[in-house]
């Protein structure tokens, strides 16, 4: 055993940087690839476009938001992670996925020098939630994956609950329509 | 005769003893073995994020390795120690990897060498044996059970005993379960 000085620089050969986007959900910081998210937006210049699902199947999606003729469904990043009571301004839209995430506010943008894997001790839903670590201004930060915020089970999920809210009340109701 | 005896019992003694890093969790005194302690480090940064993976705490950054740090004071006494500053870095095996894991440990530790008595029936099940030193029986902990175990559960915290998300909710009673501000 040897008592050993402070150390705090992580060699980054043969990992690949990055652009990545931090940003903030109650206090906390999350990483995330600039080249997955499409657009930002502000939370209220989404409010015309946005539709109060019916159901809620999923505490943390409340809405969709309407894109380019594609709806999303907006994943509250708080409630996802299980953090405390915040107040989400902006909207980050995903690239490739029927997916928007609800965030506090943007912290920077930057190139990371890589992404860590997550040690093996994190062994719960994080594992689905982060691609790795990214060692950001002296900062540990979890890289998120965006496939992370719904799994392929809760689009089903929020699929068959969009469409039932979508039939009208006397087919749910097992009448013939007058 | 019985000098000879003794003087094997002796030499199969000493070929037993092993080597053990003592250190404290709250007041009292545990045994890790030597051979998987990597280094005591001294107090560093913890980095905490959302996670449900019980008593993992954070990572720290040693030696240009993230490391994982389990809080070994809610298996071992119920409650974690805040003035645990130091983290003793020992070697985890997954399967046939390792992973350099911390425990957070007040700073003295101490070498000791003996030879492990089997443990007390009322121990933990991480308390894989005894150590005596000098006139101090000393729980020889076995680190895959210990911080593969459970939190003990706290009276009015069941949470507590089943994981849950760490660490920035736990510390919240108020959770973000109210509908969101519209988009």
């Amino acid at each position: 055993m040897k008592i050993a000085v402070q150390e705090s620089l992580l060699p980054h050969r043969s990992r690949r940087p990055e652009q990545a986007i931090v940003f903030s959900v109650a206090h906390q910081e999350f990483a995330i690839a600039a080249e997955s998210v499409q657009e930002i937006r502000s939370a209220d210049s989404l409010a015309s476009t946005a539709i109060e699902l019916e159901y809620v199947a999923l505490p943390k999606v409340r809405h969709t938001v309407e894109r380019a003729h594609h709806t999303y469904y907006v994943v509250n990043a708080g409630v996802h992670f299980s953090l405390p009571i915040s107040r989400p301004t902006l909207v980050l839209i995903m690239r490739q996925l029927r997916v928007a995430v609800l965030v506090d506010r943007i912290e920077r943008m930057g190139e990371i020098s890589g992404v860590f894997p997550l040690p093996r001790a994190f062994a719960g839903d994080e594992r689905r939630w982060y691609r790795g670590l990214a060692y950001l201004e002296d900062h540990v930060i979890p890289v998120v994956r965006p496939s992370g915020f719904l799994t392929d089970e809760e689009f089903q999920l929020l699929d068959r609950a969009t469409l039932a809210s979508a039939v009208p009340m006397e087919q749910r109701d097992g009448a013939a329509p007058a | 005769m019985t000098i000879a005896t003794e003087s094997r019992n002796s030499a199969n003694t000493a070929a037993n003893a092993q080597s053990f890093v003592l250190l404290h969790v709250g007041e009292t005194r545990y045994a890790l073995t030597a051979d998987i302690v990597a280094e005591l480090a001294p107090p560093v940064r913890l980095h905490s994020f959302p996670h449900t993976s019980p008593l993992v705490t954070g990572v720290i950054v040693r030696r240009g390795r993230i490391v994982p740090v389990y809080d070994a004071g809610p298996v071992l006494a119920g409650k974690s120690f805040s003035a645990h500053r130091f983290y003793l870095v020992a070697r985890r095996a997954f399967g046939a990897a390792q992973e350099l894991s911390a425990i957070p440990v007040n700073g003295d530790c101490e070498l000791a060498t003996g030879e492990v008595q089997p443990a007390q029936l009322d121990r933990h099940p991480c308390v894989c044996g005894t150590l005596q030193v000098g006139a101090e029986s000393v729980d020889v902990l076995d680190f895959e059970t210990l911080v593969s175990s459970l939190p003990l559960q706290r009276e009015g915290d069941p949470a507590a005993a089943q994981g849950g998300v760490q660490p920035s909710a736990r510390n919240n009673s108020q959770r973000n379960v109210h509908p969101e501000p519209q988009p």
